[in-house]
């Protein structure tokens, strides 16, 4: 943006923090007067700020929200206001410290582990998360996953609900109750990336905004001692790897360039950097997690100096292993693809003969579309053009189809 | 120099359910409107920005009593003025020039430019 004083990103990461900070004053259930009231805000600075930005933006907003959200309270009517209840718990603290740095880094750590939980329901968790703590609106979440914004308004509404019905703690879990929970906040964390990463949005921006979020968030988790854990360490490095090959993914023409063709040269090497080092605390307790193989895979390719010079060999021992903690129908496919590149025909389709595609789900084009490449390096052109036509009938991203129609094209015309 | 007022009429950004990222962009290009206006040397002489909140007085008749008082938000108010500026310009093309920097056209908001009228003592 033209003003050199604000930073970008500004209001919705401060849409974040203002949130997570006014839930931990007022409580979960009151989450919707508290949205009110930090638009409100917002509203007025955008007024309030024409002739000059506050000395401390952050603190300007953060104050006018909670004036805003106790104005709102004070309208509510006295049987609404039996019903609220100020945190006034063991976890209450003194209302100044509440927007301390540190507490607000803590209030929003929360706000991701109560979005993430298990009692709501799994496809709301990505909306609801990315709108509390990325401020995205309805309607920006409804275009970066390619839904209605109905749908993502419904979602968001039914979260809510849940969260307000169950009296929701506001709090991080600890002891035995905070590894499941955390698992299931990085299984978030990956599914919000790979929407990014994978997405059949033609747009790169939103799909950097995507992914720049999932890491985002981790980095919180990363910030806060008790869960900073291996895990953790590993997501975040692996989704630094894929980030660093995101641009690349893509050409000018917005057509995908798949690995073989991608120019090494644009790939972003200080995030890679900052993977390794994450990589380095990952493995310090010497058990690995899935996030783990997948980051060691991502940097395998990273390393090579070329599509050539892979290290086939070694990605496959990840996949095996891989295999071994998380047996999916996904691993044995990658399984599969890996023994292609290294000549193991024969035995890349004794894999391909243990899936059952529908099991893929959406993904089943995959499938096809390894077999088509397994017949054309078997030099049968006719078998590898029924499946690939097989691959495009099940292929619902644009993106893909248009590389699947280019690459069956080539074929066609080839040479028998 | 003569002193015309640009009144700024349209829907608020309350009843707009903006983004927060919008919100910045747009409050951005007000800001850069201002920054050009003191680049230009435009004299601006005084503005303010206007509360949602309406309440209309009407009826012919001379007793107060009688007048019709109504209270309506901005979402009911299709013609808002949502605020005005006072700025010096040379002549009606000089402020018309000026009002094309206003950054909420693409939203459906118009600049009502009037001159200010200047009596003699």
């Amino acid at each position: 943006m033209g003003n050199p004083k604000i930073m970008s990103h500004l209001f919705r990461h401060q849409y974040g923090k203002m949130i997570a900070a006014l839930t931990r004053i007022f409580g979960p259930s009151k989450l919707e007067i508290i949205e009110d009231a930090v638009q409100d805000t917002f509203i007025k600075a955008m007024v309030a700020w024409r002739e000059g930005i506050p000395e401390n933006p952050e603190g300007w907003l953060m104050t006018a929200a909670k004036n805003r959200a106790i104005d709102l309270f004070r309208k509510l009517s006295a049987d609404e206001k039996r019903v609220l209840k100020i945190d006034s718990g063991t976890s209450a603290i003194a209302l100044g410290e509440v927007f301390l740095e540190s507490e607000i880094d803590d209030a929003q750590l929360r706000m991701i582990f109560m979005a993430c939980h298990p009692s709501i329901n799994p496809r709301d968790q990505i909306a609801f998360a990315l709108k509390t703590i990325s401020g995205f609106s309805s309607k920006e979440i409804a275009s970066a996953l390619l839904l209605k914004d109905e749908t993502i308004k419904k979602r968001l509404v039914r979260a809510r609900k849940s969260i307000a019905s169950l009296d929701l703690e506001f709090k991080i879990p600890q002891g035995a109750d905070l590894p499941p929970r955390l698992n299931r906040v990085l299984e978030v964390l990956y599914l919000i990336f790979n929407e990014g990463f994978h997405s059949g949005r033609k747009e790169i921006l939103v799909r950097k905004e995507l992914c720049g979020e999932a890491l985002r968030f981790c980095q919180m988790l990363l910030n806060n001692p008790f869960t900073k854990t291996p895990d953790a360490y590993a997501l975040f490095a692996l989704m630094c790897f894929h980030s660093a090959r995101l641009e690349s993914k893509v050409n000018a023409q917005n057509e995908i360039v798949d690995l073989k063709n991608q120019d090494r040269s644009k790939w972003y090497f200080p995030l890679v950097a900052i993977g390794n080092e994450a990589m380095s605390n990952a493995v310090e307790s010497g058990e690995f997690s899935t996030y783990h193989y997948e980051a060691a895979i991502a940097a395998e390719h990273l390393k090579a100096k070329s599509f050539e010079a892979t290290d086939w060999e070694k990605i496959l021992q990840y996949y095996k292993q891989l295999f071994e903690i998380n047996p999916t129908v996904f691993n044995m496919l990658n399984i599969a693809i890996v023994k292609l590149q290294i000549g193991k025909l024969d035995k890349a389709f004794q894999n391909l003969e243990k899936i059952q595609p529908s099991d893929l789900e959406q993904r089943a084009y995959l499938y096809f579309g390894t077999k088509a490449e397994y017949y054309i390096l078997k030099g049968d052109k006719k078998k590898a053009i029924s499946s690939i036509e097989e691959a495009l009938k099940l292929v619902k991203n644009d993106v893909e189809k248009a590389y699947l129609q280019r690459k069956k094209q080539r074929w066609e015309n080839q040479e028998a | 120099m003569k002193d015309f007022m640009l009144i700024f009429v349209g829907t608020s950004y309350e009843a707009m359910d903006l983004s927060p990222e919008e919100m910045q962009k747009r409050y951005g290009n007000w800001f850069q409107w201002q920054q050009k206006m003191e680049a230009d040397g435009v004299v601006m002489k005084g503005g303010h920005a206007l509360h949602s909140g309406v309440r209309q007085v009407s009826g012919p008749d001379r007793k107060i009593t009688n007048r019709t008082l109504t209270d309506s938000t901005s979402a009911e108010v299709k013609e808002l003025v949502g605020g005005y500026y006072i700025v010096s310009a040379k002549d009606i093309e000089h402020a018309t020039e000026i009002a094309q920097g206003y950054p909420d056209y693409d939203i459906g908001g118009t600049v009502e430019i009037r001159e200010i009228m200047v009596f003699n003592r």
